[in-house]
């Protein structure tokens, strides 16, 4: 079964249907908060990166119950700037402050009402409500558990490459062998048997040939082995920590920016252990810092010169997801390239891809496809539409 | 009748040829020079292919098999918050080389810095530059930097030179040895004062300031004339009527920026403006200003004086003011600049480059009579540039000869190469026990210096700068030095026992003036500020210029039958800092168009009354070989030779290249003066020497693209002269539909009115666009890389022309005549009115350059990048740093052209979505529009109706280059406006 591109060799049917269920249940009654509730689950993304709701300690103390804990006032207080509740010598913020290694929690520039949204936001466990996250739960346990036998679509490709190479082979030899029947040992007397086997097996082999020598200088399913065993889906899967988190430049420059060791201290200062490796990789963070040497990370993704990539057009003006070209990271250990990169892939997007034609400003100088629009004649703005296809939108 | 435009003799001479026998024959055969005849015939024969063949074959198997290589993406361990990687940094900083002045912003990208920009809140250059400004990113990442201090030419460490230069110093100090501090012109108030304290600490250094070309005689007369010794500002912006005696203000005089922003700022015509200053030039050779004069007058050296006093006999006699003087004969009319002169009393303004007291006082004499102190001329803003004393360095050349001086310190100075009289200055050296060099690279003083405390680059240093009282600018830092090396200022400090940093020093020394300037607040704000900034103004008390002491003036000698010199500095490399940077080698002259050498001009009569022709050796004073080249416009009986040519120890692109002329200088009552000496010059038989000249290869056969009228005929009908423009516009009819844009399209504009020709556009192509040097040899075959180029044409009179200056680019036309010959579609045209080519695309055919009219579009005959033949900078890691990271360095066998910085568009276009707002006027900015010292340049977009460059495009004087062709530029010119009375 294939589900969001991966391959699962147990499926997961239940699960899925109960969590989507529920999923779609939930969006009904809570329809009404939906809007709030996203939000605040945007900000929690800050959050995340200290606190757990119910996975126990990370930097800051564990989240669950905390509304049930402390008072309202307080949390908001508390929330919007600790520093100045602390100093204040609030009994109770020093205690924590105390018993958390003395890290103070930095600011937060939100008003009460988003700070009373996010505190319902972890009160209801960090999910929409509180009876669905048991069963998130179990489904994300799931996950885990099959995860390990899971397959990644990119190594089934893989897969069919090696098939490729040995149809190529066969049917080399086969034209050889039709060959040498045809000309020399005759024991097919009929010879447009042979001439058809050839022709057949030409065509496939030039086929092959096609997508290989296409696919030259591309690096499709590339997996370089890193300095460091850095899991993904431990850190963005498991730990659900947002991409933009570590890569933090995404916004605003063309590249998305590799973490500084600076970021991933933030929490490594505290976390010293991993499940899967124990101390092993991560006290290569610690020795890089003591040898004030960088972590010389391969890259994966790499476009020819002569093609100017920018993430922040993509990811900030474009609002791609980071999944829609770098695949389920989340589920990946080590990163794979899953797409080709191939210019043919960008063109695809961008002839199908809407811009956010209405709600951004910067569109309203086109007024010819405003009026398409409004008199009905497009329905929709691609971004081949403003000279995305062009070829000095890249090259230059 | 139509004026005719020639480019060069050769054309001007076919067009008589044409008007006379009335037939139109085809100009001389195109020749491949520098080609072998192997090269032309071509010699592979068909084995030789096959082999190739089957070589190339084996070898692309081979590369495809291989591995790709692994690209590593490596973090800053701990990254600043101010430093994205892929977002540029700009720092204010301020660019002084010792004789020019600019307030920039430094570009970086990942803390290298990659372009130089100007700062747009200097009350002095408002974001203008001149091209050595522009180029001197790349003398950051020059080959020939030192990169380590040196010992008797060994490298060594710095904490053994401080030591043994303590030890001598201090005990020179003791015994009362006399030392020396030979400095340019410093313009640091810190520095200055940073001076004095090592002064302090060794009591024995006397300080003396040179500059090679110097400007003391205008100090000298003010002294006389006012009690003050200053270079007072000049306010060309004031002056209705300027007359200019040799005053190359526009190119290398003072302060070139400045003033062609003034320049240029009194001469805009757009809707309504119906005012413009008039220029009158007088000079020997045809330089930057007198090509943009409105009258222009060719003297010899000798006359300018003769010519003064006349201007100064007529205006003193209009105005019933005595003394007047006797003057020679002179066969010159100066009535017309007195008429004008005295009809501006107020606003007017005088001025003259020479270098000798008497003449400056005659200036004067009549700027006083003009009534021009207190309005054109500023003499409470004294220009602090020029500041060198010749007197004082000709004695110290004559104590070091006579035993007297026991160590020489010497910073941004090298008088080896460009004193006078060179070999009395290296015997004189030899005698000197402790020679210290502050030198970044090994320059010929250096190579005679014991100790080389190697310098950092001014892109790695702090610096404060007043080049005009009251105008002060911060240099700072835009990296860490690269080498190590060592600011100037951090070894004074050093050698003076302070462990201070010259950058805290620096800071204190600020704090003081702001407290001194009645600044209240946070100080440490306030610095924080002004280092944001780059610039602080001082307001300056407005005092009635001083009471003027009349001095008697010389009656000048009746000028000279003989043969008189004039040196000049190039506008590209000036007098020889740059002479190692190969992009200003390679910069044609405004002027001449030739790269690469300096040459000796000469005028037409004389060349043809001689035998002389262009490219033929002459030898000067029987010494120095230099090539001709027949100059329009340069004085009959004079020969003008560029400075800054000839050095031995430049670095390997600028090594022996031309000749040095210091040795010609004429140094009278001991000022070094540039030009008047008496020169004799002979045919060196059958020898001829190649110039690389860009002049020929670009011509545009005589069709109506220069445009131009006169102030007269445009107030009284502002299309004149662009008559042509309406009759195409209503005679042009085409079968093909117009592109019809949606949102965005963008369009230039270039003012001719303003443009001088300066070429720094060329240069900030070149720096933006990673436009690469291809080498003498290649500029000859008529390669030359340039997306940018300046057109020059002559019209009228053949002795004495007018001239044209013409910024020529892509046109970016929407009817294209390059985009529809590409057999491989690489020429393509965007929803957005640009005329693209995809590199990758290109195979090379070269059909588009043939079919563009306007030449614009270059061809890569070679790889030009790690290649050894092309030993400039692109051929070793360091030079390669200066690489714009967002621009694609193109590869051999493709076309490439002006792209109107698309990444320039493309950034400002993302950041205008991601804010979520509409994209702003004048928000986008092309590399050749922003710096540009006269703001001749607008761009924008066209759909936008209220656009400045929408705008322009509007006016009557817009037209599109050879736009009978019909294919629809983008690009519209404005006429030029000379303001003649006919």
């Amino acid at each position: 079964m294939i589900n969001n591109g991966f391959v699962f060799k147990k499926p997961l049917r239940y699960n899925v249907f109960l969590k989507n269920g529920l999923l779609i249940f939930f969006f009904f009654i809570t329809s009404f908060s939906f809007g709030q509730t996203a939000e605040a689950e945007a900000h929690f993304a800050v959050c995340k990166a200290c606190h757990t709701i119910g996975s126990g300690k990370l930097v800051g103390p564990d989240l669950q119950g905390v509304t049930e804990r402390r008072d309202e006032a307080w949390l908001i207080k508390f929330i919007q700037n600790s520093t100045a509740v602390i100093q204040s010598g609030d009994p109770v913020a020093v205690k924590v402050f105390e018993e958390n290694n003395r890290i103070p929690m930095p600011p937060n520039n939100l008003t009460d009402d988003q700070i009373r949204n996010l505190l319902l936001y972890i009160k209801n466990g960090g999910k929409l409500g509180g009876a669905e996250s048991a069963t998130e739960k179990a489904a994300a346990d799931t996950v885990v558990q099959t995860a390990a036998e899971t397959m990644l679509v990119a190594e089934k490709k893989q897969k069919d490459a090696q098939n490729r190479y040995l149809v190529f082979i066969v049917l080399s030899v086969v034209i050889g062998i039709s060959l040498f029947d045809m000309l020399i040992s005759r024991i097919i007397k009929a010879r447009w048997i042979h001439t058809i086997i050839i022709l057949i097996a030409v065509t496939v082999i030039g086929e092959i040939v096609f997508i290989e020598s296409a696919a030259l200088g591309r690096q499709q399913y590339y997996q370089p082995e890193q300095p460091i065993w850095f899991s993904h889906k431990v850190h963005a899967g498991q730990n659900e920590i947002d991409c933009k988190y570590c890569h933090f430049t995404v916004d605003e420059s063309l590249h998305a920016g590799i973490p500084p060791v600076n970021v991933c201290m933030n929490c490594h200062r505290l976390v010293k252990q991993g499940k899967q490796t124990g101390t092993k990789e991560i006290e290569k963070i610690y020795l890089a810092l003591e040898q004030n040497k960088p972590i010389e990370w391969i890259k994966v993704h790499n476009l020819p010169d002569h093609v100017y990539f920018n993430h922040a057009q993509h990811v900030k003006v474009g609002k791609v997801d980071c999944r829609d070209c770098h695949g389920e990271v989340e589920k990946m250990d080590e990163i794979i390239q899953v797409e080709d990169l191939s210019m043919g892939w960008c063109i695809e997007c961008h002839r199908s891809r809407e811009i956010q034609f209405a709600s951004n400003k910067f569109y309203e100088q086109y007024t010819r496809l405003h009026e398409e629009i409004s008199s009905g004649k497009a329905s929709r703005v691609t971004v081949q539409m403003i000279g995305g296809d062009e070829c000095q939108k890249c090259h230059y | 009748m139509e004026k005719k435009y020639w480019q060069s003799l050769e054309s001007y001479r076919e067009m008589q040829k044409e008007q006379l026998s009335g037939s139109t024959e085809p100009i001389a055969e195109f020749s491949i020079e520098g080609l072998d005849e192997s090269e032309i015939k071509g010699k592979s024969s068909r084995r030789d292919f096959l082999k190739m063949l089957g070589f190339s074959v084996s070898a692309v198997a081979l590369a495809s098999s291989c591995q790709t290589p692994i690209r590593k993406a490596i973090p800053l361990l701990n990254q600043p918050e101010d430093l994205i990687p892929g977002v540029p940094n700009f720092y204010a900083s301020t660019f002084f080389d010792g004789t020019d002045y600019c307030s920039i912003l430094v570009k970086t990208r990942e803390n290298r810095p990659i372009k130089i920009e100007g700062n747009e809140l200097s009350p002095l250059t408002k974001r203008g530059t001149i091209a050595r400004v522009q180029a001197s990113v790349l003398n950051l990442y020059d080959d020939a930097r030192l990169r380590n201090p040196y010992k008797n030419g060994n490298e060594a460490e710095w904490e053994t030179i401080d030591k043994e230069i303590i030890q001598q110093l201090g005990g020179m100090a003791q015994e009362g040895k006399q030392v020396v501090l030979l400095t340019s012109t410093i313009i640091s108030p810190t520095t200055r004062k940073l001076i004095s304290r090592f002064q302090e600490v060794y009591p024995n250094v006397s300080w003396v300031t040179y500059d090679e070309v110097s400007a003391s005689a205008i100090r000298k007369a003010n002294s006389l004339n006012f009690n003050r010794d200053i270079i007072p500002f000049y306010r060309f912006d004031k002056a209705k009527i300027i007359v200019g005696f040799n005053a190359d203000f526009l190119g290398n005089w003072l302060l070139p920026v400045t003033f062609s922003k003034q320049f240029s700022s009194g001469r805009k015509l757009f809707k309504g403006d119906h005012e413009m200053s008039r220029l009158y030039m007088f000079e020997s050779a045809m330089s930057l200003t007198g090509s943009n004069a409105d009258y222009r007058t060719a003297i010899k050296p000798s006359e300018e004086e003769l010519l003064l006093m006349s201007l100064y006999n007529e205006i003193a006699k209009a105005m019933g003011e005595s003394p007047t003087y006797e003057v020679p004969k002179h066969g010159f009319d100066i009535g017309k600049a007195a008429k004008d002169l005295l009809n501006n009393q107020g606003s007017s303004l005088v001025v003259s480059g020479s270098n000798s007291t008497n003449t400056q006082l005659i200036v004067n004499a009549i700027n006083q009579l003009l009534g021009n102190y207190g309005n054109t001329i500023d003499l409470n803003r004294p220009v602090f540039l020029k500041q060198g004393d010749e007197e004082r360095m000709q004695k110290l050349v004559a104590d070091m000869n006579g035993d007297q001086i026991d160590g020489l310190l010497m910073y941004n100075v090298n008088p080896a190469y460009n004193y006078p009289d060179a070999a009395a200055f290296t015997n004189g050296l030899e005698k000197v026990s402790l020679k210290v060099s502050f030198a970044e690279t090994m320059d010929e003083t250096a190579l005679l210096c014991d100790y080389v405390c190697t310098a950092s680059n001014y892109l790695e240093s702090w610096d404060d700068a007043e080049a005009v009282k009251g105008y002060l600018s911060i240099t700072q830092p835009a990296l860490r030095p690269i080498f190590n090396t060592r600011q100037f200022q951090d070894s004074l400090l050093k050698w003076s026992g302070s462990k201070q940093k010259y950058s805290s020093y620096l800071e204190d020394n600020w704090k003081e003036l702001l407290a001194a300037n009645a600044e209240t607040g946070n100080l440490n704000k306030r610095w924080a500020r002004i280092k944001q900034d780059g610039i602080y103004n001082i307001g300056i008390e407005e005092n009635e210029p001083p009471a003027f002491i009349s001095k008697g003036l010389k009656t000048p000698a009746a000028n000279r039958p003989g043969l008189e010199l004039v040196l000049y500095e190039k506008i590209s490399i000036g007098s020889g800092k740059y002479t190692n940077n190969p992009w200003l080698l390679e910069m044609p002259d405004p002027i001449t168009t030739a790269t690469w050498d300096n040459y000796a001009c000469i005028s037409p009569r004389f060349a043809a009354e001689h035998d002389l022709h262009h490219e033929d050796v002459v030898k000067i004073n029987g010494q120095l070989e230099l090539p001709v080249l027949v100059q329009p416009g340069q004085a009959y009986g004079t020969v003008c030779i560029a400075l800054g040519y000839g050095r031995t120890a430049a670095g390997k692109a600028g090594n022996n290249i031309g000749k040095n002329v210091f040795g010609l200088m004429n140094v009278k009552n001991s000022q070094f003066q540039l030009s008047g000496q008496e020169i004799s010059i002979e045919k060196v038989g059958g020898k001829t020497y190649p110039l690389a000249l860009t002049q020929m290869h670009h011509t545009m056969e005589g069709r109506p693209i220069a445009r131009e009228t006169t102030l007269k005929d445009y107030i009284k009908n502002p299309s004149s002269g662009n008559e042509k423009e309406r009759f195409n516009e209503e005679n042009n009819s085409t079968l093909y539909q117009k592109v019809n844009y949606d949102g965005i399209q963008w369009g230039m504009t270039i003012d001719l009115t303003s443009c001088t020709g300066c070429a720094n556009c060329v240069i900030a192509c070149q720096a933006e666009n990673n436009v690469v040097v291809i080498g003498k040899e290649q500029v000859r075959n008529r390669r030359i890389m340039h997306w940018m180029r300046i057109d020059r044409y002559y019209s009228e009179d053949f002795e004495n022309p007018e001239v044209f200056h013409m910024p020529t680019l892509c046109q970016h036309c929407d009817n294209a005549p390059c985009e529809n010959v590409c057999p491989v579609a690489a020429v393509t045209h965007s929803t957005e009115g640009l005329n693209q080519t995809a590199y990758n695309r290109c195979i090379g055919t070269r059909y588009c350059i043939n079919n563009c009219p306007y030449k614009v579009r270059r061809f890569n005959w070679f790889s030009y990048v790690n290649n050894d033949e092309f030993d400039y900078n692109l051929n070793s890691d360091l030079g390669k740093l200066v690489l714009n990271p967002d621009v694609i360095v193109r590869q051999r066998g493709v076309v490439e052209k002006c792209t109107l910085c698309v990444q320039r568009l493309q950034e400002k276009k993302l950041t205008a979505k991601a804010e979520n707002r509409p994209l702003r006027d004048n928000e986008v900015i092309v590399a050749c529009q922003q710096s540009c010292p006269t703001d001749a340049i607008s761009f924008g977009n066209l759909k936008n109706k209220n656009s400045e460059v929408s705008q322009q495009q509007q006016e009557e004087r817009s037209y599109h280059l050879l736009g009978h062709l019909h294919t629809l530029p983008s690009t519209t010119y404005l006429t030029k406006v000379r303001n003649k009375e006919s």
